[in-house]
């Protein structure tokens, strides 16, 4: 008997969509979204001349484009290749699409969707019902939304989570028919394998170094270290990464997860290097009026305010920091005015005439909007006239559109509150226009 | 004119900018997973990237309503149109076959 009859066992599907926008783009061509070289690029103001969003596998393959996010100028220039801008409303309707399919594999409080396109099925109490073997439920699974959707997935399988999440990353792509699978009994074989600890989900490039310096340098070497003295050193995520060496996952996906302190924020990345004090305060106003509308449309006061500025490049080398971020208790609210006031103050105190290219808005301390806290110092009316003008703004821009009332300063040079209206994620939403 | 004709008759203009050495042309592609016709603006430079710019969604799933749309854009634009997914279809006014030129990626 060894530790992993302790250890829960299920079965557990990773499935996440191959190349997603791209895919999707592509069947709304009525296209083959494995045949055709696709790119979905974002050409915001703020994106350097664009971003690739995504790239699809033949793209990848002729034109030898890395997964995701780089510039239009490593994009040959090629006829053979299709540029489309992105729809991330129609992103998120096909994803909404995609986990409908699921349910009717597994329970809803058995699937858990991850990302845009990625999914956790807890398939241990259903499988049997669709198939002979998981594999086979999970081909099922791959023609169902091919037919349904034209899309192209790919699972990952294994006993418990993160053996399904390594399958599918390092694995299912590389497979013919896009399904990987890993046990406990083909841990040793599939991921002590490993040989780059960076392609191991939650190990990135820092926590990599620092593995490296007590000696571990692939998964083999973690997975037979002293788990006492990566604990000394990383802590109890030092414990979690020697558990998913052995393939160990512990998780519970039908308990959600409560953040300890939620925030609500926007940030952005300018269009340019903004220099003069009224075109930056301009933006901050309209980010910490975004900021307060959401508050209320969580029905939440905040307590504390965060400013973030990221100096433009030649600023930050000739300073010496890459920007400021202070953050400053406030009586909570909601308001328009109060959050600008305070936001504002912030800025003016800290900063010294460097161009700025990145500004970051957050509120946390959040409490429930129960009642408006008043002002000694301000006449009673006056405050609940503001609170009053605040509620009636949110209710027509939620009934015909963001744009449709704005204050006259955000048409100034170097507002972006209007350019930004219909964006999702900071990409374009719709079809432009819809 | 249709309304669907007229919103795609606005958006094509701001887009057709009759740049020289370049090729201009519509897309329309018989969208089967969604039940809709969906049009596109595609363009291409000699020896550029294809750029493909998504014009409208018909929402109306029926070849009689398609075809009136398409006569009312022939009035307004003579850029050809190209179609996709509608192999072996007829159109029900004139009797022709929608696709005459087979896509090679379908």
């Amino acid at each position: 008997m060894s530790f992993i009859d302790h250890e829960p066992h299920g079965v557990y599907f990773l499935i996440d969509n191959k190349s997603f926008y791209s895919s999707v783009e592509c069947t709304m061509r009525g296209l083959n979204p494995l045949k055709v070289p696709l790119v979905v690029l974002s050409e915001q103001k703020n994106t350097n001349g664009g971003l690739i969003l995504a790239t699809s596998p033949e793209a990848k393959r002729l034109f030898h484009l890395k997964a995701n996010v780089s510039r239009q100028r490593d994009l040959p220039q090629d006829p053979r290749l299709v540029v489309v801008p992105p729809r991330m409303n129609l992103y998120i309707k096909r994803n909404l699409q995609i986990n409908q399919i699921f349910t009717r594999f597994v329970a809803e409080e058995d699937l858990l969707p991850y990302s845009i396109d990625e999914s956790i099925l807890d398939l241990t109490h259903s499988w049997h019902l669709f198939g002979d073997s998981p594999k086979a439920v999970a081909r099922r699974i791959q023609e169902t939304v091919r037919a349904e959707l034209g899309l192209y997935t790919t699972v990952g399988i294994g006993d418990t989570p993160v053996q399904a999440k390594i399958a599918l990353d390092l694995y299912a792509k590389h497979n013919a028919d896009f399904i990987a699978e890993i046990h406990y009994e083909t841990v040793p074989a599939m991921i002590w394998t490993i040989p780059n600890l960076t392609d191991v989900w939650s190990i990135g490039k820092r926590t990599a170094k620092r593995l490296a310096r007590i000696g571990i340098h692939n998964m083999y070497d973690l997975a037979h270290a002293n788990p006492y003295r990566i604990k000394k050193e990383f802590g109890v995520m030092g414990l979690q990464l020697y558990a998913i060496a052995w393939g160990v996952d512990r998780s519970d996906l039908h308990t959600q997860f409560k953040p300890k302190e939620a925030s609500i924020g926007n940030s952005q990345v300018l269009p340019r290097d903004y220099r003069s004090r009224q075109e930056i305060t301009l933006v901050i106003r309209e980010i910490a009026e975004q900021v307060a509308s959401r508050l209320r449309h969580h029905h939440k006061q905040a307590g504390c305010l965060v400013l973030s500025i990221g100096f433009s490049y030649a600023a930050a080398e000739q300073d010496g920091h890459g920007g400021f971020h202070k953050s400053l208790t406030i009586p909570p609210t909601n308001d328009n005015q109060e959050l600008t006031r305070q936001a504002v103050y912030l800025f003016e105190q800290l900063w010294d005439g460097q161009a700025v290219r990145n500004v970051a808005l957050y509120t946390s301390k959040l409490a429930t909007d129960s009642g408006l806290q008043l002002n000694l110092f301000q006449q009673p009316t006056r405050q609940l006239k503001d609170a009053q003008i605040n509620r009636v703004v949110d209710n027509i821009r939620q009934r015909f559109g963001f744009t449709k009332l704005i204050y006259g300063s955000s048409l100034l040079k170097g507002g972006t509150a209007v350019q930004r209206a219909n964006l999702v994620g900071g990409h374009n939403g719709g079809n432009a226009y819809d | 004119m249709t309304n669907d004709a007229k919103v795609i008759c606005q958006r094509m203009d701001l887009l057709f900018k009759r740049l020289a050495r370049t090729k201009y042309w519509l897309q329309v592609v018989n969208d089967h997973y969604d039940h809709s016709y969906n049009v596109f603006f595609n363009s291409q430079r000699k020896y550029e990237r294809l750029k493909s710019v998504p014009l409208h969604t018909i929402a109306t799933y029926d070849l009689s309503y398609l075809e009136k749309v398409l006569g009312d854009l022939r009035t307004h634009t003579q850029l050809t149109i190209e179609f996709e997914g509608f192999s072996g279809q007829l159109w029900p006014d004139s009797q022709r076959l929608i696709e005459r030129v087979k896509n090679h990626y379908e």
